[in-house]
């Protein structure tokens, strides 16, 4: 595949890494050390630095990990007794480079492997004054906030990615340097290079996606920041945010920034928020209550009638879905929230969003529950109404991608359920995949993939057969016994008071 | 992946032209669609096209292994019919369908498929391990906060779902929240003030958001060019009508406080907030600016288009003033309410006071003016003997006299509808009748021919020719002057038979029998019209016999008038005849029974014994044929 050629030594490029030993002073952004991470040295890429009375801290990414694990470590935990791969600065190169290789960057398929390697695009820089170990990609200081912004490191824009998995130079080579060519004029001094960092060309395209689409997934260019907030208070729980999200940047300050269960409102100061405790009256989604069983209740709220909640919400999943951009505003969407109920009121769980038309046949835009309530169902439930929903609408649906890493392992396992429930039903002989895409409301494509993933669509005797796998019945019966004894949780369709809502397209497109 | 495709495109290639060689020997499954081309997956679009990649695969492997491929798959379309099988129904092949899996998009981020636990967990799925499937995630705890006074237990669940529109802003109160440093401030100010004019959370909350929101509505671009903070003045100017008095109370002493906050941070607004879109052009680098609004689609303009929505604007705007206006109109009425309420109970407090000093003074008089109602009333004829005259009354007369011009009465307007209605009802009136002009509808006649059409009406004899050969002498005085010579009654039957045309308007209503001679010489007798003397029944009575069927004379009751003319001459002449004719009395009489009982029978058939009727009979040519009730 190539994609994934991004740090040099991994997928053997020839690329030679500048490598060596660090010290605490030397250590700067971009350099990749070994890391103590639950008990076993992983390298990552020291991403922030900033000082604190007791020593300097690092923002680190574990190569190979998911962002959600980037985490501020002490200096103990870095290994210097190992080398440290160099970022590469070579920025005079680069400019040229990418005043030379404009042109051919324009090919899209090109940027599409541009934004494959965005990893190398961009590092954040440290916080403002307190980093002093910073070498040349470093940035006098600024305004607080405003550290979380990309800034290309030099050697990685020529560095190991540049080359594919094969070895060979790769045709693309240039996109990955055109991507600061635009900004060039805007660039004051070396030493401080300007935000946009690479990807003018990929984050405009970007732009237009979601401007055609109405998508509100994936901005490749805010893919590496550092997250702004640090703890979150909702509820009954303290969550650690995942990802960065567009809270106001004074909220990267505090330590505890408290949401409000119910409106979702957000606060930096404890006294504010119990002030407004005092006075807020919402106790449920400010929706209309669509499906009611003695667990759970959905809500359907419109983005545009409730923009602010929708914000709030939208903020809010920002922190725990990576490729979701609150770029665009809420409107064309609704939001369908799943709620517990109890005394204080419904309890937002979890929620998907929707477009109000979706050109692409999405039956789902993001998907999340919420941290605190992870590991429960809850995401099969919410998964399992998105396609009940479709059921209703009379269309076969699926989910926006790209799918996050949990979403992908959900999606997974709710289509395997679903299609080896139908599969197994008694005297069922044979089926057809458009049958079964009737069915349950999925599209044929996920039918087929899901069968092919698991292995049960295979040939056999100059036939195709569905092979219900020793695997998938036994997982079956394993479900069909916790359900005997926890109770199932599932989705009645009789309980939905639902019928898809119309838009016209004036009321779309006008907000009428 | 792209060394992959290229290869992929190759196999297609070979594959295709395999495919176009070999017949296709398998059965039920089709091919038609084997020829179109298949999509490339190198290109961007990276939806697989869905079957192909696997039966490729698979025919790769057949033909490798066996020669050119009889046994390459079968195409598999969505619509086919996939047989369902157990495990062990099948021998196990191959391991190299587990390379298809590489083929199957996961839908993931490229970069992120990689990922160490992502794929530890899929392939801990696919080798059928899924407790290993977990992905880490950073942890949640239980916080510990006072979660119980925060958010205290007051929701109820309706019986039914809840249906809800209110916003956030609906629900939250004052926008603005209290802090500390806000805190500190209120102490000190609530001490120095002392206990009356002690100023509440909210009060102050309300003032500091009258502040928040003038100075962004005054400065609303204070984040971009930082203006000085916005002067008292500047907050007194902005204060309306709609502005509480609490707040106007407050605003001056809170304004510093709300000024040395805003100098803190640099005149930008004191709650957090978002950041929007500004029109510059870091937006687009600006991680934090977010919501932008989305551009929407352009419509063609046109002239029309453009006035119509100016219309619309103008009249919305309009809507909205007027409603304004009344509200504030509304407003203003109540003040003044609020002020006669209090006036009143001023009035009311001063007179108790002036009898308590009456009572003190010991001063007697009739205490008319000291009583609230008392004088009220007497206050009261004065209003209403002055109203008629003065304003109140007429201030609304001349009100709707001087509207009277543009205004029309509810009447009038009623009256003028009602009559464009009757117009148009007897347009349409005139319409219809001339749309059917020369319109004959064949349609109305009955389907069954009617009765009377059948036979000739000329056989039957009218009933009153047979039986009267001389008319009555006693009552009929000048009607049946001429009758007396008349002996024959042939001759005397034309006369009768006009005379019964006056008695009777139509001719045909008359009741006439003719006599037939049936089969084996049978005389029958037929009549016609005899009901016509039955008075014509209450519809509604007459409905309750529609479906009697009985037949019995004993049970059967008729209504008839026993004063109608028919009758009664019938009954006259009847007499007379038996006065006259006493010879034949006992046979007339008979006779006349017979004649009264076909009313009551709706068919009579006898065989001849002495009837009356002959010459009739045989005057009128009985066709025979049809009977008369047919």
């Amino acid at each position: 595949m190539g994609v994934r050629d991004s740090h040099g030594e991994a997928t053997g490029t020839p690329d030679p890494v500048e490598k060596g030993f660090a010290t605490l002073n030397t250590i700067r952004i971009g350099v990749k050390a070994m890391v103590q991470k639950d008990g076993e040295l992983r390298k990552a890429e020291i991403l922030s630095i900033r000082q604190r009375k007791d020593g300097p801290s690092f923002y680190v990414h574990y190569v190979d990990f998911n962002k959600r694990l980037d985490e501020w470590v002490a200096s103990s935990r870095i290994d210097l007794t190992q080398e440290v791969e160099w970022p590469q600065p070579e920025k005079t190169d680069k400019k040229k480079a990418a005043s030379t290789n404009k042109a051919p960057s324009k090919n899209p398929k090109q940027q599409r492997v541009g934004a494959d390697s965005r990893e190398q695009s961009g590092t954040p820089d440290a916080l403002g004054g307190k980093n002093m170990n910073v070498g040349k990609a470093s940035r006098p200081s600024k305004a607080g906030g405003k550290e979380n912004q990309d800034i290309p490191t030099p050697g990685d824009i020529f560095g190991s990615e540049a080359v594919s998995a094969d070895g060979t130079p790769r045709a693309g080579d240039s996109e990955d340097v055109e991507m600061t060519d635009a900004q060039d004029e805007k660039i004051p001094n070396e030493d401080e290079v300007k935000t946009v960092s690479g990807e003018v060309i990929t984050r405009e395209e970007e732009i237009e996606r979601l401007r055609t689409s109405g998508s509100m997934t994936q901005n490749p260019t805010e893919i590496h920041r550092v997250r702004n907030l640090t703890r979150l208070q909702m509820g009954k729980f303290d969550v650690e945010p995942w990802y960065f999200s567009p809270y106001p940047d004074s909220f990267s300050d505090v330590d505890l920034v408290y949401i409000d269960e119910f409106c979702l409102s957000y606060f930096d100061n404890k006294r504010a928020f119990e002030r407004h405790r005092a006075k807020c009256t919402l106790v449920h989604p400010p929706g209309n209550e669509i499906y009611r069983d003695e667990h759970i209740s959905f809500f359907e709220v419109d983005g545009r009638r409730q923009r602010t909640w929708c914000r709030n919400l939208c903020l809010l999943s920002k922190l725990f879905l990576d490729h979701k951009t609150l770029y665009y505003d809420v409107d064309p969407f609704l939001f369908y929230c799943m709620c517990t109920r109890d005394e204080t009121g419904c309890h937002l769980v979890g929620y998907f969003s929707k477009e109000k038309d979706s050109a692409e046949g999405y039956n789902l835009a993001c998907i999340l529950t919420l941290p605190q309530y992870q590991r429960r169902g809850f995401g099969r439930l919410l998964i399992s109404f998105s396609y009940e929903l479709s059921k209703r609408e009379g269309k076969l649906g699926s989910p926006e991608k790209p799918l996050s890493d949990l979403g992908l392992l959900g999606y997974r396992q709710y289509w395997r359920e679903t299609l080896v429930e139908l599969l197994m039903e008694p005297n069922r002989e044979a089926m057809s995949e458009n049958e079964l895409a009737v069915l349950t409301a999925m599209t044929e494509k996920d039918v087929h993939e899901t069968l092919v993933v698991f292995n049960m669509l295979r040939y056999h005797k100059g036939n195709w057969v569905i092979v219900l796998t020793d695997y998938v019945v036994s997982e079956h019966n394993k479900r069909l016994q916790k359900e005997k004894v926890k109770g199932a949780r599932k989705i009645d369709p009789t309980l939905l008071q639902w019928k898809p809502p119309v838009f016209t397209a004036s009321s779309r497109t006008w907000n009428w | 992946m792209q060394p992959a495709s290229v290869n992929a495109r190759k196999e297609q290639s070979t594959e295709a032209g395999v495919e176009w060689r070999l017949p296709r020997t398998e059965g039920p499954f089709s091919e038609s669609d084997n020829a179109q081309p298949r999509p490339n997956r190198n290109g961007p679009d990276l939806s697989p096209p869905r079957p192909w990649s696997l039966a490729f695969r698979a025919s790769r492997r057949y033909d490798s292994v066996r020669g050119l491929g009889r046994t390459r798959p079968k195409k598999l379309t969505a619509k086919a019919s996939i047989p369902i099988v157990h495990e062990h129904q099948i021998d196990v092949i191959d391991d190299e369908l587990q390379s298809t899996l590489q083929q199957i998009e996961t839908g993931v981020e490229k970069a992120e498929e990689s990922e160490f636990h992502l794929q530890v967990a899929i392939n801990a799925t696919a080798q059928g391990k899924v407790n290993a499937a977990h992905i880490p995630t950073p942890e949640t705890i239980l916080s510990n906060l006072q979660y119980d006074e925060l958010y205290p237990p007051l929701f109820s669940q309706p019986a039914t779902y809840i249906r809800f529109s209110s916003t956030v802003e609906d629900c939250c109160g004052c926008p603005y929240n209290m802090t500390e440093e806000d805190d500190v401030f209120l102490k000190i100010f609530n001490q120095k003030c002392g206990g009356s004019g002690r100023c509440t959370e909210d009060d102050f909350e309300a003032t500091m958001n009258f502040f928040e929101e003038t100075a962004h509505a005054k400065q609303p671009y204070a984040a971009v060019d930082s203006p000085p903070v916005l002067a008292f003045a500047d907050m007194e100017e902005a204060m309306d009508a709609t502005v509480e008095d609490n707040v106007k109370h407050f605003a001056k002493h809170i304004y510093e406080h709300w000024k040395s906050r805003r100098a803190v941070t640099g005149n930008r607004s004191l709650e957090p907030n978002l950041k929007f879109e500004t029109g510059q052009d870091t937006d687009d680098s600006d991680p934090y600016v977010c919501f932008r609004r989305r551009e929407v689609r352009q419509i063609r303009k046109t002239r029309g288009r453009d006035a119509q929505s100016t219309e619309k604007l103008r009249r919305l705007r309009k809507e909205l003033e007027d409603s304004r206006q009344l509200v504030a109109f509304v407003r203003q009425r109540e003040v003044a309410r609020n002020e006669m309420v209090s006036m009143d109970q001023r009035l009311f407090r001063q007179r108790s006071e002036v009898k308590d000093m009456k009572r003190k003074l010991n001063i007697k008089d009739d205490d008319e003016d000291l009583i609230n109602q008392k004088p009220k009333k007497k206050s009261q004829p004065d209003v209403p003997s002055r109203q008629p005259t003065a304003p109140q009354i007429r201030m609304p007369l001349k009100a709707g006299l001087q509207g009277a011009e543009d205004l029309q009465l509810l009447e009038d307007v009623q009256a003028e509808k009602e009559s464009e209605i009757m117009r148009d009802i007897k347009m349409n009136i005139a319409k219809h009748i001339k749309w059917n002009e020369g319109y004959v509808d064949h349609t109305r006649a009955p389907l069954s021919p009617a009765v009377e059409k059948t036979f000739d009406e000329a056989t039957f004899r009218h009933a009153i020719t047979a039986q009267l050969p001389t008319p009555p002498s006693s009552n009929a005085s000048d009607a049946m002057d001429t009758s007396p010579d008349v002996t024959s009654p042939l001759a005397a039957r034309d006369k009768l038979a006009r005379r019964a045309v006056d008695l009777h308007e139509e001719p045909s209503r008359m009741p006439s029998f003719r006599r037939r001679v049936g089969r084996g010489g049978r005389l029958m007798i037929d009549r016609r019209n005899v009901a016509a003397s039955r008075v014509e029944m209450d519809p509604l009575k007459a409905d309750r016999f529609k479906f009697d069927q009985e037949d019995s004379d004993e049970d059967m009751s008729y209504d008839t008038d026993g004063f109608s003319i028919q009758l009664m001459q019938h009954r006259a002449i009847t007499m007379a005849k038996a006065r006259e004719q006493a010879a034949v009395a006992a046979h007339a009489q008979a006779q006349a029974q017979a004649q009264a009982a076909p009313s009551r029978f709706p068919r009579v058939i006898q065989d001849s014994f002495g009837n009356p009727i002959p010459p009739a009979g045989n005057a009128g040519n009985p066709t025979a044929a049809t009977s008369s009730e047919g």
